[in-house]
């Protein structure tokens, strides 16, 4: 087996299941099975939030080592459910490395869903949390405008690329800000807690604090404390930007 | 409730696509967060806080999450993250912040610390849930040792 190719797409495995928000335990747990194969004596692998190292070492052989930085983070459970899949299959002989490399390449290109699916996914959020947060009859429509401006939002922050705390502060705004605007708009039938409250539910950090709580528990601190930041930096965020629209509501 | 269950349903259901879990998962995941929000709705109606309710529906959640992964052969995860949705205190959050707006320190200070305690409270059953379920699979893999 060519050593070259199968730490390729070791390394790629792991890349794509860091990338896609998965605990860094599973990560390595993963990466140590795939290099099971390779027959060298000493294989090692550290990961970390920001990177992925690994090293094959054998006294008959040229030592082996790979490093790759990872720059973004986002949540994709599919690629993670996938690349796993890959690996089990790797792992008993099914398919040869270069066959996993190819499979791992076509999911990393893999889109399940589409922008509009996204976009979907923010206004039902928004719309299906009003009855389960008290909200009446007419809030259940005041939050497909406010779910549709938060899409909207979202698009628009995505594609001029800022940092983490930018783009949730500035949909948390345009959420508190529309939701405040129809609660002004007809005060009788609207309420504004209820619209922004599920609004911002799509924005809340749930996800990174879960992992962040898997990968502390796991004895991965750095891990661990990298996300439960994350998760902290953003929950800031958010009640930074719906602060601010509701100051500006105040203000008008 | 039977609304608000069905809503939660529905929530978990789109939430999952932002999530991108897989397609197949979809309604497992679903099902999960809306058996979660049952468990919180029977315990805030029986008295019980919003502390209480979010400790239980989330050791819920885990449970579920576990089990269903090992059915279905996938990583926990796929059907814990989307899950745990409902319980997350999004509520607290946005009332801290409008309080504080409003000048009331006080009742702002009362919902900052609620957020804490519900963000430790879904950490405490994630954690208390995943320790137990690796003890069972020590036992498991040692018995299997034991016998071959």
């Amino acid at each position: 087996m060519d050593e070259r190719i199968l730490l390729e797409a070791v390394v790629r495995a792991g890349e794509l299941m860091l990338v896609s928000g998965a605990e860094v335990y599973r990560v390595e747990d993963t990466m140590k099975h795939m290099l099971a194969r390779s027959g060298y004596q000493s294989t090692e692998t550290i990961v970390l939030a920001t990177g992925i190292f690994v090293s094959l070492d054998d006294p008959d052989r040229e030592p082996l080592t790979l490093a790759k930085r990872i720059s973004q983070r986002s949540c994709n459970i599919n690629r993670i459910y996938r690349v796993n899949d890959v690996s089990r299959r790797f792992c008993s002989g099914c398919i040869s490395a270069k066959e996993a490399l190819k499979e791992l390449d076509a999911i990393s290109r893999e889109v399940q869903y589409g922008p509009w699916m996204k976009a979907f996914g923010f206004i039902g959020v928004s719309v299906f949390f009003t009855p389960v947060f008290g909200g009446g009859f007419y809030d259940f429509f005041g939050a497909i405008i406010v779910g549709v401006c938060l899409a909207l939002a979202d698009r628009l922050i995505k594609y001029i690329r800022l940092n983490d705390f930018c783009i949730n502060a500035f949909c948390a705004f345009v959420v508190s800000l529309t939701a405040s605007l129809l609660e002004g708009a007809a005060p009788e039938y609207l309420n504004a807690e209820v619209m922004t409250i599920s609004a911002i539910m799509t924005l809340v950090p749930g996800v990174t604090f879960t992992t962040a709580i898997r990968d502390t528990l796991n004895g991965d601190y750095g891990a661990g404390s990298a996300r439960m930041l994350e998760a902290i930096v953003v929950a800031l965020a958010v009640s930074a930007g719906v602060g601010c629209g509701l100051l500006l509501y105040r203000a008008i | 409730m039977i609304i608000q269950i069905l809503s939660v349903f529905a929530v978990v259901a789109v939430f999952s696509f932002l999530l991108e879990v897989p397609r197949h998962f979809v309604p497992y995941s679903a099902l999960v967060g809306a058996a979660a929000w049952w468990v919180y709705l029977l315990i805030t109606g029986h008295g019980g806080n919003s502390l209480e309710a979010a400790f239980l529906s989330s050791l819920m959640v885990a449970l579920f999450s576990h089990l269903l992964a090992r059915i279905k052969k996938a990583p926990v995860t796929v059907f814990l993250v989307s899950g745990i949705l409902p319980a997350v205190p999004g509520t607290s959050i946005y009332r801290c912040v409008y309080y504080l707006i409003q000048d009331a320190t006080d009742l702002s200070i009362l919902y900052l610390i609620e957020t804490l305690q519900i963000a430790g409270a879904i950490a405490m059953a994630i954690f208390i849930m995943d320790s137990f379920f690796r003890l069972f699979l020590t036992y498991q893999s040692r018995r299997a040792k034991s016998r071959s």
